[in-house]
């Protein structure tokens, strides 16, 4: 069992792309049973919308494709957006992206969104990396405020081909029991088996960040990475559905019945 | 035949990164790569510095396995001095800069006049290339323009947001070549033959931290057919090492 974490669907703003159909061929070339999709930025910048073509891309794939909410904060019915998207939708975790929607991660503006994940008990994606917006340090203090509420930060936490950002992510995430990194794209492929050692395998999630990264080379990350089965597949799968409380990855479409 | 043209060697407590050269060799082996250029993470700031002796080292050690690269801050007094010991003394194969690690502009005067001298060994200049600033392509190819007779490698295909950069500059500059090294993407090693032409990319790896045997599944994955892949794992690293002369 093979759950992606993130991959993106529909189009972005930036020209990048991904119908439902090509990422299922993807994940069935690879055997990657699940993915959790974002919806891409798209040109008209209307995320509602985004999140209501990504709820009816998916709704033919309850039992593979899970949807996560993409919310600007800056939008005076952010909140509503994010209800909406878990409520009307069926959507069950909140992607927020600092560098396409411009905002610092750990501004006080997202409490309220934080709340309603809190409520309903959903993880929160922070593409992290970015400078200036979210540097991990900077996601650790939005983490800090919201302790119950799992954040995961892509990317391992740094977007940096020096490797630079590193020890700032295992700083954050020393402090912080409710961060997680994401392995898309990840420098220095040593630094999943470091977390892994010191964490455990518990706070570690495989995903792609298809399309923006390859899936075929993203997969063998996780698969070539010196750590023991048991936290293999806890990286794989077994946080992926803890997180999204999934009782039984193997029949989403029961569990979410 | 496999030689990765950018791995590192060393032992830097205060940074975590304890890599010895066993276990460079034991990734190698598990990847089946039969060479690797070892280079350090610290810089030299002058001959019989501890950083360049123990590169020296371990290529004495393991003579079969590993060429060496020495790693220096240009901008230290013995600068100069440090890669004629390395390449003279030692037959060292190349200049390795990191511009974050010394802090200095790639197209400043220490770094283009240690460029100079490479070039005179006809030694291959390697530049860590990426995101941040003081390593931006657009910086590297300045240094690039501003000393043609020296052979840049730019590695790591302009990292995660410089790719475009990287593949702009390769009809205009002739002496740059690009290595493989930890980019995310398998698609930007095709991109870069279409642009520079096959003979102008190095397989390599960043290796121990990014694993040969993942690094070189990247270049299995990037489309290029056999004839081209031979060249990148090894061919064009080989022509390059060969043509390095130890006297000036």
């Amino acid at each position: 069992m093979s759950f992606d974490f993130r991959v993106f669907l529909g189009e972005s703003y930036d020209g990048t792309s991904q119908e439902v159909d090509e990422l299922l061929r993807r994940m069935d070339a690879l055997s990657i049973e699940m993915a959790l999709t974002c919806p891409f930025r798209p040109l008209s910048c209307d995320l509602d919308q985004a999140n209501r073509d990504l709820a009816e891309e998916i709704k033919d794939h309850t039992d593979r494709l899970i949807g996560a909410v993409r919310v600007d904060p800056w939008q005076p019915d952010a909140i509503v957006s994010l209800r909406n998207g878990l409520e009307k939708l069926g959507l069950c975790a909140l992607y927020l992206n600092p560098w396409e929607e411009n905002f610092r991660a750990d501004i006080e503006r997202l409490d309220k969104l934080m709340e309603v994940a809190a409520q309903f008990n959903i993880p929160v994606l922070v593409a992290t990396g970015f400078p200036w917006l979210s540097e991990a340090l900077q996601v650790r203090t939005l983490a800090s405020r919201w302790p119950n509420v799992p954040v995961v930060m892509t990317n391992g936490g740094q977007i940096n081909i020096s490797g630079l950002g590193q020890a700032d992510v295992t700083l954050a995430m020393q402090q912080h029991s409710n961060l997680y990194i994401d392995t898309a794209g990840i420098y220095r492929q040593d630094f999943i088996e470091e977390t892994v050692e010191e964490f455990g395998g518990e706070r570690v999630l495989f995903a792609s960040g298809s399309p923006y990264f390859d899936q075929r080379y993203e997969i063998k990350r996780v698969q070539l990475a010196k750590v023991n089965e048991n936290k293999r597949r806890a990286i794989i799968s077994g946080n992926a559905c803890r997180l999204l409380n999934l009782e039984n990855c193997l029949d989403v479409s029961e569990t979410k019945k | 035949m496999i030689i990765d043209s950018h791995t590192h060697v060393d032992l830097v407590e205060a940074w975590g990164w304890m890599d010895p050269p066993e276990l460079m060799l034991e990734l190698m082996d598990e990847a089946e790569v039969d060479q690797a250029i070892i280079m350090t993470y610290r810089d030299a700031i002058g001959p019989d510095d501890p950083a360049t002796l123990y590169i020296q080292d371990a290529v004495k050690k393991y003579p079969e396995r590993f060429i060496g690269y020495v790693r220096i801050n240009p901008t230290a007094p013995g600068a100069i001095e440090a890669l004629d010991q390395a390449i003279g003394d030692y037959k060292m194969k190349g200049l390795k800069l990191h511009p974050v690690s010394y802090v200095g502009f790639p197209y400043g005067e220490p770094t283009l006049r240690l460029m100079r001298r490479a070039a005179q060994y006809n030694a291959p200049v390697l530049f860590h290339t990426g995101d941040e600033a003081l390593a931006l392509p657009e910086q590297v190819a300045e240094a690039a323009r501003l000393v043609p007779e020296a052979k840049v490698i730019m590695a790591h295909l302009g990292g995660y947001y410089h790719h475009e950069a990287v593949l702009e500059i390769a009809d205009t500059l002739p002496n740059v070549l690009v290595d493989t090294s930890a980019s995310p993407y398998p698609w930007m090693i095709k991109r870069a033959v279409d642009a520079f032409g096959v003979e102008r990319v190095l397989y390599a790896s960043d290796g121990p931290g990014c694993p040969p045997i993942l690094e070189v599944e990247k270049v299995r994955l990037s489309g290029l057919i056999p004839v081209e892949q031979e060249l990148v794992f090894a061919g064009n690293v080989q022509r390059i090492l060969d043509g390095v002369r130890h006297e000036l």
